[in-house]
């Protein structure tokens, strides 16, 4: 044989050999919706960054349940990254904003406690391996089958001690005007208790309610200025010492939110409400360090499952399957 | 008398027989091109089956064969391990290889007529590679109980199962139970890890000796003519771990640029799951869904196993002493249809599998 021949059968068997690599890396199994996060050297500045522009965006489908039930929801999801950051971009269409969350609202003579909820959107990751999370989600966590280990009226968490999940928990009313999600994670239920906990830490948000239970507490503190969408939070809040001074059609908020320290504020959060649509970017260190916090390696994947909340609480909401999140350089 | 004299110089006979082990091995000689660039299938076959065995070992020490923690051991070995995730891909990668190469190294003796009188036993032990090296990979795609691994798994068992006569005890055997749980685990870890291995390397001892005692095949319309010989130490043996090294650092640096694959973890309720066959069974999974029902033996026995058989009794076959390819068309023509065949079934088959939509 020519040497020319052997030296381009050669180089046909190495071509054929690279190929191989990569066909034999290639997807095998089931499809699942994968969000891919894509690399940047800085992550976006906020909503409107450029780079969001550049990033293609993923079509999560949502189901409703509960009083939900047969509805249908969508979010936009897309994702970036960094060498020590993640950061990830929702949006989705609510006709209503719905940031009332009970608020207190006086009618000239008295004060009553205003129907109403607050959106919300909450992510769940696994920090250490769940049982079928992978493949049915939220479904083992949150709507369990009756006789599941996890299976208890009105609880939430994970069937073992070894399984756990990090619950990001973004609320429109009760969070995100200062400036952050709730970091939370998800255990073991207990026989009295359900294994959802709060990172460490401070955060949340405080009642703003009279030991009678009759009015609110606190009102905003001279000087200060009320948060995103005139939400009072605790940190501006001063007590009431004369009541005189409200007005019939006066509102004050009933859940404070409270600032975050520690693990609790890892998730940072910019959020808009406009033209009958939320937009959310929740940005977080890829590796917090905290035992309570999944810790992202981008060379791996990693499974989620998202739930929307429409002025709506407990199980009222719309789910999405199992999703995957990957890493692309 | 030896044994007196020895003592009497002062060696044990343990140390003797090494010396006179080492000096043989000194003095051995084989044809300079026994490995050269242009005839290294073998050796690369023989590298790669070396860096199977190592990754192997070191995987296993971090591996737990148990469906609750298996999948966790493999994604903490890969993941927060140093080099965990060079030292799997190099395994997976290794593995791919290894069948191309396998094949190559097949089709190259198959070719130049190297399977012809007296090398009849090396072609034959090299056949049988082609039964043992698959049987490390249906074993080991279940250890790491990812999705892929477990519903892959299944349908290797329902496939077995069709087999007349042996296949539902070779299924139970396995399996050792109704369901693919922790036996089936536990039996696929110590075929993988400790059977097989023992019968890979019977296999290549096997091959070596009658190499060592038949001969190498020389060019096929030279075999007469004296080749220049070189010594297996340390020119042969060199250029062996060039081989080995090369195919170590190329794996390592492809194992840290594309991961190993890791799937989710084995859900055995998840029947949704559809696993897509992978590129070296694409023509044979396409065979099993040509014949359906009651025929699904043809193709999931009888035509593999008359391929393997026609294969190794090759030899016995073609009994005329001509090598040159031109002067042996008709099994030349006969190995290019079959090659074609399984072409065209893996084409159809990545179509069926990685194209079309999913139902």
């Amino acid at each position: 044989m020519p040497k020319r021949w052997q030296v381009a059968l050669f180089l046909g068997v190495l071509m054929g050999f690279t190929g191989l690599f990569i066909f034999s890396n290639g997807a095998v199994g089931a499809a699942k919706q994968t969000l891919t996060a894509v690399y940047s050297k800085t992550a976006p500045a906020g909503l409107d960054d450029p780079a969001w522009g550049k990033v293609k965006s993923l079509e999560v489908p949502f189901e409703g349940k509960e009083k939900f039930a047969g509805k249908k929801a969508a979010v936009s999801a897309k994702a970036v990254y960094t060498d020590s950051e993640i950061v990830f971009w929702f949006n989705w269409k609510d006709p209503t904003l719905s940031v009332t969350k009970e608020a207190w609202k006086f009618d000239g003579q008295n004060w009553a406690r205003q129907k109403g909820d607050e959106d919300r959107i909450s992510l769940l990751f696994e920090i250490n391996r769940i049982q079928n999370f992978a493949t049915k989600g939220c479904a083992v966590v949150c709507h369990v089958p009756a006789g599941a280990p996890n299976a208890k009226e009105g609880k939430f968490g994970t069937a073992t001690e070894a399984e756990k999940g990090d619950l990001w928990h973004w609320k429109a009313a009760r969070s995100d005007p200062a400036g952050y999600a709730d970091d939370g994670y998800l255990t073991k239920i207990g026989d009295t208790k359900g294994g959802r906990k709060p990172d460490a830490g401070k955060g949340g948000d405080k009642p703003n309610i009279t030991d009678d239970k009759t009015k609110p507490k606190y009102m905003l503190a001279p000087g200060k200025k009320l948060g995103k969408h005139n939400i009072l939070l605790a940190a501006d809040a001063v007590e009431i010492t004369d009541y005189t001074i409200f007005k019939a059609g006066d509102v004050i908020t009933y859940r404070m939110p409270l600032a975050a320290e520690g693990s609790f504020g890892d998730i940072k959060a910019v959020s808009r409400y406009g033209d009958g649509a939320w937009t959310v970017m929740l940005s977080r260190k890829l590796n917090t360090g905290n035992e309570d916090d999944v810790a992202f390696d981008p060379r791996k994947k990693y499974n989620f499952a998202m739930a929307l909340f429409d002025d709506s609480k407990d199980y009222d909401s719309y789910d999405s399957e199992v999703l995957s999140l990957e890493f692309k350089k | 008398m030896s044994e007196v004299q020895v003592h009497a110089a002062g060696q044990r006979p343990s140390a003797a027989a090494a010396r006179e082990g080492c000096g043989r091995l000194l003095r051995v000689r084989v044809p300079a091109d026994a490995i050269c660039w242009h005839r290294f299938f073998g050796a690369l076959q023989l590298a790669l089956i070396g860096l199977l065995f190592l990754t192997g070992v070191l995987m296993a020490l971090a591996y737990t064969p148990v469906p609750g923690t298996a999948y966790d051991s493999v994604d903490y070995f890969q993941f927060s391990l140093p080099f965990g995730d060079v030292v799997r891909g190099v395994h997976h990668y290794a593995w791919n290889l290894l069948l191309v190469v396998m094949a190559l190294h097949l089709l190259r003796a198959l070719v130049l007529g190297a399977y012809k009188a007296p090398r009849q036993p090396v072609w034959v032990s090299g056949v049988l590679f082609l039964l043992v090296i698959p049987l490390f990979i249906i074993t080991g795609d279940l250890l790491p109980w990812d999705q892929k691994g477990y519903w892959s798994t299944q349908v290797r068992f329902s496939i077995i199962a069709s087999v007349p006569l042996v296949g539902d005890f070779l299924v139970q055997l396995l399996r050792g139970g109704p369901l693919t749980g922790i036996v089936a685990l536990t039996r696929c870890y110590v075929l993988h890890i400790l059977l097989l291995p023992g019968v890979l390397l019977l296999l290549i001892g096997l091959h070596m000796y009658f190499l060592a005692t038949r001969g190498l095949s020389g060019p096929p319309a030279g075999e007469a003519a004296a080749r220049p010989q070189v010594p297996f130490l340390p020119t042969i043996a060199n250029r062996w771990l060039a081989v080995f090294l090369a195919s170590a650092i190329g794996l390592g640096l492809a194992a840290r640029l594309w991961p190993a694959p890791l799937g989710d973890p084995a859900d055995p309720t998840d029947s949704s799951f559809i696993p897509r066959p992978e590129w070296w069974v694409l023509a044979l999974n396409q065979l099993v869904a040509i014949f359906k029902g009651p025929f699904m033996v043809i193709g999931s026995a009888i035509i593999p196993g008359a391929l393997i058989f026609l294969l190794a009794a090759l030899p016995f076959l073609d009994r005329s002493p001509e090598r040159r390819p031109s002067k042996r068309r008709g099994v030349l023509l006969g190995a290019a249809v079959v090659l074609a065949a399984w072409a065209v079934l893996s084409v159809m088959g990545y179509v069926e599998h990685f194209v079309q939509p999913e139902p």
